[in-house]
C-alpha cells in the first residue's frame, strides 16, 4: 500500500531490547496486565483465589469468548461486525419459538436458530464484499435490522427455553468444568490452527493487510470475507444459545452491547481495526482480562454499575499506551517516516 | 514464429471517453518491450486490460496466436502475465516467504493437506530468492523491510512462478544505479529464460540498454514501434509529444545569474540520528540551489525535518539571519518557509477539492483574518496564480484538483506557497511523473519565482533535472554534504561520483 | 466535468427530497392523526434532539470522525442535572452538565487526536464508561428534574422554558435547532473553520503539510459535538422533567443514519449540512409514521436499518451505474434466441 518513497528505515541499533519489540512486547504487557489486576483484586477479595471463583470465571468466558473468535476474524481482513449482540438475541428467539410455538424438536431448533445467525452474517457478507458497502454502516444497520426482528418475532416477551438437555449447554459441567469453556477452549484450539497454519487463515491476514496484493495474487477477496462474515455471524448465534441455555429462556433484549464488549477484548488482545494485524491468543488473554475484571469488582462489592466504567476506562489505556509505545519506539528507532 | 503476445486493435473507454482507440503490440518470447508514452497515453490501461483488472471494449487478445479472454486477475495469473506495479502491493505483516508464494501456499500432503507446509514455503523462498541473487532473509515481515527490500521482494514474487509475460511499471522509480543493475541482470535472466517482458519507464537512457523495440502511444493511439536502434531521443519525445518542442532538457540556457540577494535559509550543523549529519548550507534570495542525492542519501528527510515535519536532533535553521524554531509544519509557514511534498497526490493536494480551495489552503491569515473568507479577493488571487503559472483544466477553478493532470496538479501545489507569500521554497522531486511538456515549463516557472527573489532548495535524485534548474548544485551522500558545484563546474560524471561517496 | 459534479450533487439532495415527500405521503394517507398539529409538532420535537446533535456530528464526520458516544454523553449530562439540582441550583447543574459533556467530547478528541486511538474504540470506550457513570451518578434510577421543595420557582419556569417555551408559536428547541443549523451551514460555507474541516476529512496529511493544525481542528470538532449532547440533553430533560441514566438508547445509530442518509461520507472530506437535515427529517418521519401506526415499535429499528442500508446501497449502484446500465443495454439489444455470448471476438 505504501506507494510514497519513504527514506528507507535502517535497521534499529541492535540492542538487548531489540526481542521486545511488536507483538511480543503487545502480548507481555497484556499477560502482565492480566496478573497485576489478579494480584490487586487478591487483596481486596479472599474469595477472589479460589478454584470456585475461578471456575465462575470461567462459567461467563464462553459467550465472550466465543463471539470474539468470529470478532477477530472480521478485524485481521479489516472489516467490523457491530450486529453480533443483535444476531445472539435473534438466535435465541428463533430457537424458542420454533420449540415452543411451531413445535418442532429442541435439538433442531436450536440448529435452525443457528442457521439464522449464519444467515445473517452472510447477507453482512454480502452487503461488504459483494455490494461493497462499508462494514460499519452494514453491520450498524443489520444491529439496528435483526434486534427489531428479535422483538417481532417474540413479541417482545421472553420465552421459556427449560429443557435439561438444552441447560446442560451452558450450565452443565465435564469432569468439574464448564461445558461452555471446554466448548471454548475447543473452538480457540482450532481457529488458532485455521489461522496460523491454512492457506485460509493465511490469506485472511493478507487481504488485512493489502486488499490489492491479495487481489493480484489471485485469492478471492470477496469469497474469504462472505466465509469471514458468516461464520462471526454464526459464532455470535451460538453465543446467544449459550445465553439463552444459561437463563434457560430467550430474551429479545438479550446480549444488548455485547458488540463493544467483544469488540473490546479483541482490541485489547492486540488485533488491530486497520486491519492485518491480530491473534486468537490475544484476543483470549483480552476476554480473560475483561471478564475477571468484571468479577473481581463483582467480588469487590462495588456497584456493578462500575463495570461499565472499568470496562470502558481499561479500553481505553490498554489500546492508548500501546499507542504511546508505538510512537516512542518509533522515536526510538529513528528515521522512519 | 508466432508472437508470445498479440494485442489486436484494442478499444476502451471510460465515461464515454475513448482512452485507448484501435491499439495493436505485440511481444516475442525473449523480448524486452518498451511502452512509452506519456502520463494519460493509454499504458496503464492497455496493461491493466492485459492482466484483466480492465475489460476490453473491443479488439483482441493472442497469446501463443490463440485468442484468449482475459476477464479477471486469475485468468492472467494463469496464463503466467505478472504485473509489477508502481504502488507496490503487500501484506505488512506477513513474512517475505508467505508474501512471495501468497495465494499459493504450499500444503502438506495426505491427511494434513489443508495445513500449510511451511519448512517447504521456506525452501521455496530461499531457492528463488538465491536463484536470482537475492539476500534478504525470507523469515522477516514484510513491513520491516526498507522499500527497495519490498520492491525487490515484489519483483522476485512476480518471476518465480512460471511467467511468461512480465509487465514492468517504473520499475526503477526508486531504485539506486547498483540496484538498477541488480534489476537489469534479473531481466537477462528472464529473457535467457524466454521470458517477454513489457518495459514501462520514462527514462530514455534505460530504455536502451535494455529493450529490443519500443513503442509509443499518445492520447489512447498507437504511434509507432520501432526497433531500439532506429530510436533516438529525439523522434521518441516527438513521438510521445505529437510536436516537435525545443529540447529544453539538454540544452537549458539558465540565465547566467553571478549576483544574488541576500542569504535567505542558512542551515547550521543539522543532524538527525540515521537521516543526516552536519549539514550546513545557505540559499540566497533569488538562486536555486539543487541537492543531489540517490534515493535514501537523507536530503528527502533533511527537507522534511526543515519543514518540521520531522525533528532535527541538534543544529540550527536561520530564515532572514534569525534563527526559527521549526517544530511543526506551522512554524516553518509562520517562518515563511513552503514544501512540495514527494507525493502530490498523498501529500500535496486535497483531490476532493477545488482548485481554488486547494491554492488559498495557507493563506487563510490573509484571505480570512476574522476567520471569515473573502470571497472576491480568494477568487482574484486564484485567477491571477493560475494564469502566471498557467495552470490548465477543464471547467474552471472550482473543479477538483484530481481531475487535473500531473503537471498541472503540480503547479497547484506550487501556487499555494506562492499565494502564502514564502521567502523559501523546499522542493521534492519537483517533476516526478510529471510529462516532458510539462516539465519545461516548471522549469520556466522557477526559473521566472527565483529571479523574483524567491529561493529555492531543490532534491531531486534526477541528474538532468539537477543539471539543467540549479545554479548551485550540492551533492549528499549517506546523509553528509559531499560537494558543491557551480554550475559551470557540475557534470554528470562528477554529481553521479560525488553522490555515490566517491573522491571529492 | 464540474458541471456533471453540481448535477450529481442536486441530483442526490432532490432524491432526499423525493424520498421525504414519498414517505409524507404514505405516512398521511395510513393515518389521520399524521398531519394534526399535535403530531407535527411531537415530530418537530423529535427532530430538535436529533438534529443538534446531528449538525455537529456532521461536521465531525465531515473531518474524517466519528463519535458512538453522544447518546451515553447525553444520558449522563441529564442525570448530572437530576442529581445536583439540589445541592447547585437547576440552572447552575445545567451548566455544569452542558460542562462536562463538552469535556467528555473533549476527552474523545484528546484521545482521538494527541493518543492516537481509533475514533470508534475511543468512542466505544468512551460510550461504556460515560454510560457506566450516568448510572452511578442516578443510582440506576430515573430522577425527576422539578421544583421539589418549590424553594426556586424563577429558576425552575426559566429552566422549563428551554423546553417548553415557544417563540412565535414554535418551540424553543426547534428555533435552537434552527439557529444552530444555519450557524453550522454558514460555517462550513464561509470560514476558515469549515473550509479546514473539509480539508482535514478529505486529505489530513496534505492538509497537515499546508500548514494546517489539524490535531486542533478535529479537536474542536470533538469538543463540539459533546458540547451538542449536552444541550439536546438540557433541552430534552427541560422537556421531559426527568433524567434518565437510559435515555436516548441507541441515539448515537439513529444520528448516524440520519447523516449517512444525507451523503456524509464515513472517509470524511464530503457532505453537507443540508443532506444532514434531509436525513433527519427522513428518518423521524419514517419513525413517526410507524410509531402512529401503533404497529410494534420495534418495527422502527427495522426501518432506521433498512434505511440506511437501502441509501448507501443505492449510492454504491449509483456509482457504478455506468458500467451497470451498459450491461444492462447490451443484455437487452440481443435478439430473443441467441447465446448471450460465444467468448469474445
Amino acid at each position: 500500500m505504501t506507494t510514497s518513497v519513504r527514506e528507507p528505515r535502517r535497521t534499529t541499533p541492535s540492542s538487548r531490547w531489540a526481542w521486545l519489540r511488536g507483538d511480543r512486547l503487545t502480548t507481555i504487557n497484556l499477560v502482565l496486565t492480566f496478573v497485576i489486576i489478579c494480584a490487586v483484586f487478591a487483596t481486596q477479595s479472599q474469595y477472589f483465589l479460589t478454584i470456585e471463583n475461578f471456575l465462575n470465571v470461567g462459567r461467563t468466558l464462553g459467550v465472550v469468548g466465543i463471539v470474539a473468535i468470529g470478532m477477530t476474524l472480521v478485524l485481521v481482513t479489516g472489516g467490523v461486525d457491530l450486529s453480533v449482540g443483535s444476531v445472539a438475541a435473534l438466535s435465541g428467539v428463533v430457537t424458542s419459538i420454533l420449540w415452543t410455538k411451531s413445535g418442532i424438536p429442541l435439538g433442531l431448533a436450536a440448529v435452525l436458530g443457528l442457521l439464522s445467525g449464519t444467515l445473517v452474517g452472510f447477507l453482512n457478507g454480502y452487503l461488504v464484499a459483494v455490494v461493497r458497502i462499508n462494514p460499519l454502516i452494514t453491520t450498524l444497520a443489520s444491529l439496528s435490522i435483526i434486534r427489531g426482528l428479535a422483538f417481532v418475532m417474540s413479541e417482545g416477551q421472553t420465552n421459556q427455553l427449560n429443557n435439561d438437555a438444552f441447560k446442560f449447554l451452558g450450565r452443565g459441567e465435564i469432569a468439574g468444568l464448564p461445558v461452555s469453556l471446554i466448548i471454548m477452549i475447543s473452538l480457540y484450539v482450532i481457529f488458532i490452527l485455521v489461522m496460523s497454519y491454512t492457506q485460509f487463515g493465511r490469506n485472511l491476514y493478507a487481504i488485512g493487510g493489502s486488499p490489492d496484493a491479495s487481489r493480484l495474487a489471485g485469492i478471492s477477496v470477496t469469497r474469504h470475507l462472505l466465509i469471514v462474515y458468516t461464520l462471526c455471524g454464526t459464532l455470535a448465534a451460538f453465543g446467544g444459545l449459550i445465553i439463552s441455555s444459561q437463563l434457560a429462556s430467550s430474551a429479545p433484549r438479550a446480549a444488548v452491547g455485547l458488540e463493544f464488549t467483544v469488540i473490546a477484548a479483541t482490541v485489547l488482545g492486540g488485533t488491530s481495526l486497520a486491519g492485518g494485524k491480530g491473534t486468537l491468543i490475544g484476543t483470549l488473554v483480552g476476554v480473560f482480562i475483561l471478564r475477571v475484571l468484571d468479577n473481581g469488582l463483582t467480588q469487590t462489592r462495588i456497584s456493578s454499575f462500575y463495570q461499565d466504567v472499568v470496562g470502558g476506562l481499561v479500553l481505553l489505556l490498554a489500546v492508548g499506551f500501546d499507542q504511546i509505545r508505538l510512537k516512542l519506539t518509533d522515536k526510538l528507532g529513528g528515521g522512519r517516516k | 514464429m508466432t508472437a508470445l503476445l498479440q494485442m489486436q486493435n484494442i478499444s476502451k473507454s471510460f465515461y464515454g471517453v475513448k482512452v485507448l482507440d484501435d491499439v495493436s503490440i505485440s511481444l516475442s518470447a525473449g523480448e524486452v518491450l518498451a511502452l512509452l508514452g506519456e502520463n494519460g497515453a493509454g499504458k496503464s490501461t492497455l496493461i491493466k486490460i492485459l492482466n484483466g483488472d480492465y475489460q476490453k471494449d473491443g479488439g483482441s487478445v493472442l497469446i501463443d496466436g490463440q485468442p484468449t479472454e482475459i476477464t479477471h486477475p486469475r485468468d492472467a495469473e494463469k496464463l503466467g502475465i505478472r504485473m509489477i506495479y508502481q504502488e507496490l502491493h503487500y501484506a505488512p505483516e506477513l513474512s517475505v516467504a508467505e508474501n512471495l508464494v501468497l495465494g499459493h501456499l504450499p500444503r502438506k500432503s495426505g491427511a494434513l493437506k489443508w495445513m500449510v507446509d511451511w519448512p517447504k514455503m521456506r525452501e521455496m523462498a530461499r531457492d528463488v530468492l538465491t536463484l536470482l541473487n537475492v539476500d534478504i532473509d525470507p523469515a522477516a515481515k514484510m513491513g520491516s523491510l526498507t522499500v527497495v527490500e519490498r520492491e525487490i521482494v515484489e519483483i522476485v514474487k512476480a518471476v518465480s512462478r512460471q511467467a511468461r509475460i512480465v509487465v514492468m511499471d517504473e520499475p526503477t522509480a526508486a531504485l539506486t544505479p547498483p540496484e538498477v543493475r541488480q534489476l537489469f541482470g534479473i531481466i537477462e535472466n528472464l529473457r535467457s529464460r524466454g521470458v517477454g517482458i513489457i518495459y514501462i519507464s520514462h527514462r530514455l537512457d534505460e530504455i536502451k540498454q535494455i529493450a529490443q523495440r519500443v513503442t509509443v502511444l499518445r492520447d489512447g493511439k498507437h504511434v509507432n514501434t520501432l526497433p531500439i536502434s532506429e530510436a533516438s531521443d529525439e523522434n521518441i519525445v516527438q513521438m510521445m509529444v505529437g510536436r516537435k518542442i525545443e529540447d529544453r532538457l539538454h540544452v537549458r540556457a539558465l540565465a547566467k545569474q553571478t549576483s544574488f540577494g541576500e542569504t535567505a535559509l542558512s542551515i547550521r550543523g543539522l543532524s538527525k540520528a540515521d537521516a543526516f549529519e552536519d549539514i550546513t548550507l545557505d540559499v540566497r534570495r533569488g538562486e536555486i540551489v539543487g541537492l543531489f542525492g540517490l534515493l535514501g542519501a537523507g536530503h528527502v528527510a533533511l527537507t522534511r525535518s526543515l519543514f518540521g515535519v520531522e525533528r532535527p536532533d541538534s543544529g540550527q535553521i536561520l530564515v532572514d539571519g534569525a534563527p526559527v524554531k521549526i517544530i511543526s509544519p506551522q512554524h516553518a509557514k509562520r517562518a515563511g518557509i513552503g514544501f512540495v511534498p514527494l507525493d502530490r497526490k498523498v501529500n500535496g493536494l486535497v483531490l476532493g477539492m477545488s482548485v481554488r480551495k486547494n491554492i488559498t489552503l495557507s493563506n487563510w491569515d490573509k484571505l480570512a483574518p476574522l476567520g471569515v473568507f473573502s470571497q472576491g479577493k480568494e477568487l482574484a488571487n486564484t485567477r491571477a496564480w493560475v494564469e502566471r503559472l498557467g495552470i490548465r483544466m477543464a471547467g474552471g477553478v472550482e473543479v477538483e484538483t484530481r481531475f487535473l493532470s500531473g503537471g498541472n496538479q503540480q503547479k497547484v501545489v506550487l501556487a499555494r506557497w506562492l499565494e502564502a507569500g514564502v521567502k523559501v521554497l523546499l522542493l521534492n522531486e519537483p517533476t516526478w511523473g510529471v510529462d516532458v511538456g510539462a516539465r519545461s515549463d516548471i522549469y520556466d516557472q522557477l526559473e521566472a519565482l527565483a529571479a523574483e527573489g524567491l529561493a529555492i532548495l531543490m532534491v531531486s535524485s534526477d541528474i538532468e533535472e539537477v543539471l539543467n534548474v540549479s545554479h548551485r548544485i550540492l551533492t549528499i551522500y549517506k546523509g553528509r554534504i559531499t560537494g558543491e558545484y557551480s554550475q559551470a563546474e557540475a557534470n554528470q560524471e562528477i554529481l553521479l561520483q560525488s553522490a555515490a561517496g566517491g573522491a571529492q | 466535468m464540474n458541471n456533471r459534479l453540481r448535477t450529481r450533487g442536486l441530483q442526490e439532495a432532490a432524491s432526499l427530497i423525493v424520498m421525504l415527500l414519498l414517505i409524507i405521503f404514505v405516512m398521511s394517507q395510513l393515518t389521520d392523526v399524521f398531519f394534526t398539529a399535535r403530531n407535527l409538532r411531537n415530530m418537530m420535537l423529535e427532530v430538535s434532539t436529533v438534529g443538534i446533535i446531528a449538525v455537529f456530528t456532521t461536521m465531525l464526520m465531515i473531518s474524517g470522525g466519528l463519535d458512538l458516544s453522544v447518546a451515553a454523553n447525553l444520558a449522563l449530562a441529564g442525570v448530572i442535572i437530576g442529581r445536583f439540582q439540589a445541592d447547585w441550583g437547576i440552572l447552575q447543574a445545567a451548566l455544569a452538565a452542558v460542562g462536562v459533556s463538552t469535556l467528555i467530547g473533549a476527552l474523545n478528541g484528546f484521545l482521538v487526536t494527541y493518543v492516537g486511538i481509533n475514533p470508534l474504540i475511543t468512542t466505544i470506550g468512551m460510550l461504556s464508561a460515560a454510560r457506566g457513570i450516568a448510572l452511578v451518578v442516578a443510582d440506576g434510577l430515573t430522577l425527576p428534574v422539578f421544583d421539589l421543595t418549590g424553594e426556586a420557582t424563577d429558576a425552575y419556569t426559566l429552566f422549563h422554558q428551554l423546553g417548553e417555551g415557544e417563540i412565535a408559536g414554535v418551540p424553543l428547541p426547534i428555533v435552537i435547532m434552527v439557529v444552530l443549523l444555519i450557524i453550522g451551514m454558514l460555517v462550513m460555507q464561509f470560514t476558515t473553520y469549515g473550509r479546514a474541516l473539509y480539508a482535514i476529512g478529505g486529505n489530513a496529511d496534505a492538509s497537515r503539510l499546508a500548514g494546517l493544525s489539524v490535531r486542533r481542528y478535529r479537536m474542536i470538532a470533538y469538543t463540539l459535538t459533546g458540547f451538542s449532547a449536552g444541550i439536546a440533553a438540557v433541552l430534552l430533560t427541560a422537556r421531559l422533567y426527568a433524567a434518565d441514566p437510559k435515555a436516548a438508547p441507541s441515539i448515537e445509530l439513529t444520528v448516524i443514519t440520519a447523516v449517512v442518509l444525507g451523503g456524509v461520507s464515513l472517509a470524511g472530506g464530503k457532505g453537507t449540512l443540508f443532506g444532514t437535515v434531509l436525513g433527519v427529517l427522513i428518518l423521524t418521519t419514517l419513525l413517526n409514521g410507524l410509531r402512529l401506526q401503533s404497529t410494534s415499535t420495534e418495527l422502527q429499528n427495522i426501518a432506521q436499518g433498512l434505511v440506511l442500508l437501502l441509501a448507501v446501497g443505492l449510492d454504491q449502484i449509483r456509482t457504478r451505474n455506468i458500467n451497470w446500465l451498459k450491461w444492462l443495454r447490451t443484455t437487452r439489444a440481443l435478439p430473443a434466441g441467441q447465446p448471450a455470448s460465444n467468448g469474445g471476438n
